[in-house]
């Protein structure tokens, strides 16, 4: 079966990174060493490879050690300013590890809730949302006087009766007074 | 007997300065040729890297061993580099200049007797530094570290917060971006 | 680090955030200046079947009173200062008068008074959702009635 090169070009990187499984590297070896277009690719990452290597460890190699060490100690020894300091104590506390961690974040996250009210006046959870009214008290002075609701966004109507007969201030009657509705 | 990684932390993380000191003599020069990889710049490497162990130093506490030492130590060193070359964009040094400079000042010894100072290496590294600039940091971080500690595409998956095949899929980018710039040196 | 092994550091980050919360909870408290009342005026008749564009947000809160025509006649918009009047001119001679008392609980108690020149109509104290709002209806007016949508919010 013929093998695409460019699917074993696409593959030579991880196969000399020793990356493949054994199956598969050593379909791309025996490709390799049959294929001359191939295996210059394969030479060419591995020049490549060499030559970054090489042309960093040239730069590092004249890192001494004892002036490097020098800098790394003076910045120990310096004292970090408070604000770092006072970041490096709280820092674990935010950046959660562990599964433990959930119990306070539950806490914190329910409280937040708790108080997002504070921050968003009328936000309310479910039910609490409706437009419901409490009359908790209503005098029509001798009118009559209806209090319902309307049932999709539960709004309060008070509504006053013009009773013409009930012209006679005399009466002396007037509208119950009632608690809450 | 040579201590190990994990035997050096825990005296670190008993106060221990001098422990700390035989994990930077160990580390140094692998983390600053990561850290100039990324940044291509001499001084901001050396600068980089010493943060680098600064804060390793400050958080050794905080290592609890989950992992390998110089994972741990790589990961805080890239995420430096990173943030450092966001923050602070700046022309790449010519390679050329620098090379030159160390050997007038008498100070390349070293380089001079290196295999890698013959002329034609030398102008491929400085093209292929050149090259790697170009990339993204992520891009960079990836072919600096395969390049030069060989590490797994498991380990550099875990330094750098991402999955093994997005490793490779950066991996093979970048090799072929530095193939098209470099074809003919290569 | 895992912080149930330091809980001086937890305390002290939750005390900490009960302390901004408290904080917070009283500058809102506090911050209530006042009430925004807001009162649109509406006739409502049965001699056409004209729906006014202006109460669309209101179509389910009038579906119940059953009238086939609805016109906004004016709306105006007072703040009251909490115990302090804010009184509203209502045509055929009526006023309204409104009085925010207290707020709890995300209820506004308002006082409410309709009168008609100097006779008193009706008396109601209610409490309404902020920004919500109820209606009193009835009184009669060109040949239909008025109704009076009354919300509150605080500031």
């Amino acid at each position: 079966m013929k093998i695409d090169c460019e699917a074993i070009k696409s593959s030579l990187g991880a196969w000399l990174d020793g990356e493949l499984s054994h199956p598969e590297a050593e379909q791309i070896r025996v490709h390799v060493q049959e294929c001359p277009a191939c295996f210059g690719e394969k030479e060419q990452l591995e020049r490549l490879q060499a030559s970054l290597k090489g042309a960093l460890e040239a730069r590092a190699s004249r890192l001494a050690f004892e002036p490097f060490w020098d800098g790394v100690h003076r910045r120990i020894l310096e004292k970090s300013p408070w604000r770092e300091r006072l970041w490096d104590w709280v820092r674990p506390a935010i950046y959660p590890q562990r599964l433990a961690w959930a119990i306070p974040v539950v806490i914190v996250f329910l409280l937040g809730i708790i108080s997002l009210e504070q921050f968003f006046p009328g936000w309310r959870w479910g039910s609490s949302r409706s437009n419901a009214t409490t009359v908790d008290s209503i005098d029509g002075h001798g009118l009559n006087v209806a209090v319902f609701r309307e049932s999709k966004t539960k709004t309060t109507v008070i509504w006053l009766f013009e009773n013409q007969e009930d012209e006679d201030e005399s009466s002396g009657e007037s509208a119950p007074t009632d608690s809450s509705f | 007997m040579e201590l190990s990684d994990w035997e050096l932390v825990q005296r670190c993380q008993e106060g221990e300065v001098a422990a700390f000191q035989e994990l930077v003599a160990r580390y140094h020069r692998k983390v600053f040729m990561v850290v100039l990889g990324i940044l291509n710049h001499r001084e901001d490497a050396m600068d980089v890297t010493q943060e680098t162990f600064f804060r390793a130093y400050r958080n050794i506490k905080g290592f609890k061993g989950g992992s390998a030492f110089y994972t741990w130590l790589y990961r805080i060193a890239v995420n430096l580099s990173i943030d450092f070359q966001r923050r602070q964009k700046r022309a790449p040094v010519e390679f050329k200049e620098t090379m030159d400079d160390l050997i007038d000042k008498g100070e390349g010894t070293e380089l001079a007797n290196h295999p890698f100072t013959d002329l034609q290496s030398k102008e491929l590294g400085e093209r292929l530094l050149a090259a790697i600039d170009e990339l993204t940091p992520d891009h960079k971080a990836v072919i600096v570290m395969r390049a030069i500690e060989g590490l797994s595409y498991r380990d550099i998956g875990h330094i750098l917060g991402c999955s093994e095949g997005t490793v490779m899929s950066r991996l093979h980018y970048a090799r072929k971006k530095l193939q098209e710039k470099l074809g003919p040196y290569l | 680090m895992n912080l149930l092994e330091n809980p001086l550091r937890l305390t002290l980050l939750f005390s900490l955030w009960l302390l901004l919360l408290s904080g917070s909870i009283d500058a809102a408290e506090k911050g209530q200046q006042g009430v925004q009342l807001n009162i649109g005026t509406i006739l409502a008749s049965n001699e056409s079947d004209d729906f006014d564009a202006k109460l669309s947000k209101m179509n389910n809160q009038l579906e119940v009173i059953k009238y086939s025509s609805y016109r906004l006649i004016k709306e105006e918009s007072q703040k009251a200062p909490w115990n302090g009047n804010a009184a509203f001119e209502i045509p055929g001679g009526r006023t309204l008068t409104v009085i925010p008392q207290e707020y709890r609980n995300n209820r506004l108690s308002l006082k409410v008074r309709l009168q008609e020149g100097e006779k008193p109509l009706l008396d109601t104290t209610v409490r309404i959702r902020n920004r919500g709002n109820f209606l009193l209806g009835g009184p009669p007016h060109e040949g239909g009635v008025l109704i009076l949508s009354i919300s509150a919010t605080t500031q």
